[in-house]
This record gives structure tokens, sequence and C-alpha cells, in this order.
């Protein structure tokens, strides 16, 4: 069994510059097919089965915190940005990288935002850039 | 289905038939993104009361991404390729969404400039409060 390496996920822990991942994986149709689901009444349900909905991996950055960061209680997500190139396909091989750009405090509360973006794992191609602000719950699951 | 009101030009609205957001619905989108795993701590403001209430909810709350997926899939649905190609949303989260809330995606036309067309996005709660509020931007017609 590998050593788990990763650093508690607080606040004096996450610093500007941090580079997340990379982490990899497959786009799979029946994920498409799940998540069109779930958002039918939108009208996402209306599109085929390869392309990808531009939000589905929108969730990537919490993949991403778990490749540096373990524990915590999670986040209350506060903004969010995203530039969509070329939507993800079926089958794909994803690549997906982050960085944290901005820790601060405002009223009390502890912020940071995670840059990452999704390429094509074998030509490099971006498909989607994004940005997530949150505001971290600290270890007694407060807003603080 | 999409309501539309008169066509796409400066200062026209797009609204979004309603969505239900209840429990279901976020079990759905949860399940949905569980590939491939995501850890989550085994009880957080999303599924436990007390969690919730710890971080000054009254309630549990939705993710806040699920309400972002239900304005993006809307855009993405009304302008295609337009804003799956070149598009762009940028967006806060202005107010929690309970579990049995319906959200109703608005965009109204902004300006047109460098091949670009603004739109002025919120989702508005069944009360008329506004959740979600932002600016996209789609690829003006050709």
């Amino acid at each position: 069994m590998s050593e788990d390496n990763r650093i508690p996920m607080k606040a004096e822990n996450l610093r500007e510059g941090m580079k997340l991942g990379p982490l990899f994986y497959l786009v799979s149709a029946e994920q498409i097919k799940k998540f069109r689901a779930a958002l039918s009444e939108t009208g996402a349900g209306a599109a085929d089965d390869v392309t990808v909905p531009p939000t589905m991996r929108l969730q990537d950055y919490g993949l991403l915190i778990a490749t540096r960061f373990k524990g915590g209680q999670g986040g209350v997500h506060a903004k969010h940005w995203c530039e969509f190139y070329e939507p993800l396909r079926a089958g794909q091989s994803i690549r997906v990288d982050g960085t944290i750009i901005a820790t601060f405090r405002k009223r009390g509360k502890f912020y940071f935002t995670l840059e990452y973006e999704q390429r094509d794992a074998e030509s490099g191609v971006l498909l989607t850039r994004q940005a997530i602000t949150s505001v971290l719950l600290n270890e007694n699951g407060e807003m603080k | 289905m999409i309501e539309t009101t008169g066509t796409f030009e400066f200062g026209a609205e797009i609204k979004s038939a309603p969505y239900l957001l209840n429990e279901s619905s976020a079990d759905a989108y949860r399940r949905a993104l569980d590939s491939p795993p995501r850890r989550r701590p085994a009880k957080n403001i999303h599924t436990d009361p007390a969690a919730a209430s710890r971080a000054g909810f009254t309630a549990p709350i939705a993710a806040g991404e699920q309400t972002l997926a239900v304005i993006a899939e809307f855009l993405a649905a009304k302008f295609g390729a337009r804003f799956t190609r070149g598009g762009r949303i940028e967006v806060s989260l202005t107010r929690p969404v309970f579990y049995g809330d319906t959200l109703v995606s608005h965009a109204v036309a902004g300006r047109k400039e460098n091949g670009a067309q603004r739109l002025d996005i919120w989702v508005e709660n069944q009360i008329g409060e506004r959740v979600l509020e932002g600016v996209a931007r789609v690829r003006a017609e050709a």
C-alpha cells in the first residue's frame, strides 16, 4: 500500500501558486446519459450521448483538491467562471491540472480560488478553463 | 422546454422551464458525478442538518454547482455551439438553494461586440429571490 503524503485541508495549508494534479480519466457515455437525465428539464436531454454537457466535469475541482489534500469539512461555493473551448466527448482521455490562484479572508471567512483546465490527454488541446472560489469551512464546520 | 419573449435582440429575455431541485434530482446529479469517485466528508452541508447548521444554514443546501449546471445547460440548449465552443459564464452564488426549491433560469441579451453577445443571467427560486447572478458570453450569430 502506498503512503498517503497528502496534507490536511485547512486554511493555513492553502497557498497561492500551489499546483494540484494532474489527474486523468476517460469520459464515459454512461455518465453523459446520467448527467443529462439529472438535468433534463433544462433542455440538456435534447442533445446526443456522445458530447459532454458543458458543466458535467465542473466538479473536477474536488478531485484535484483530493490529489494534494485530505480531510476537511468541505466548502461553500461562492463564485465560478468557465470558458468553453471545445466540448469533451465520450471515450476521450482527459488531463486536468489546477493551481490555487488566490487565498484571502473577507468578513471573517477564508476564501480560496482554484483555477483548473481540462485538456485532451493525448493531443493537449485545451477544452475547458474554469475557476471556483469557495469559502472553506474550518475544522468545526463553520464559515470562519 | 424553453420559453422566449420575442426575438433575442438587445434587451430581449429568455427564461427556462422550472427545474425542481429536490432530494431526488440532487441524488441523480450526485450519482452522475461519481466517476471517478469523489471523496467527501460523510456528513456534510448537503446531506446533514447538523453540518448545515454549523455552517450557518437553516437546512441542508443543494450543491452550488448543480444550480450553475442548471443555467449553463439551459444556455447550451438555447445557443448550442455558440455557447459550448467559445462561450463563457461567470457567476456568483448569492443565496443558498434548499431541497424543494424550484429554479427558473433567465438571460437578457446585452450588447454585441468583438464577435460575441453578452447576456445578463440569473436564476430565481420560487419566491423570486435570485440565487445565482452573473454574465455569460456566446458567439454572435454569423
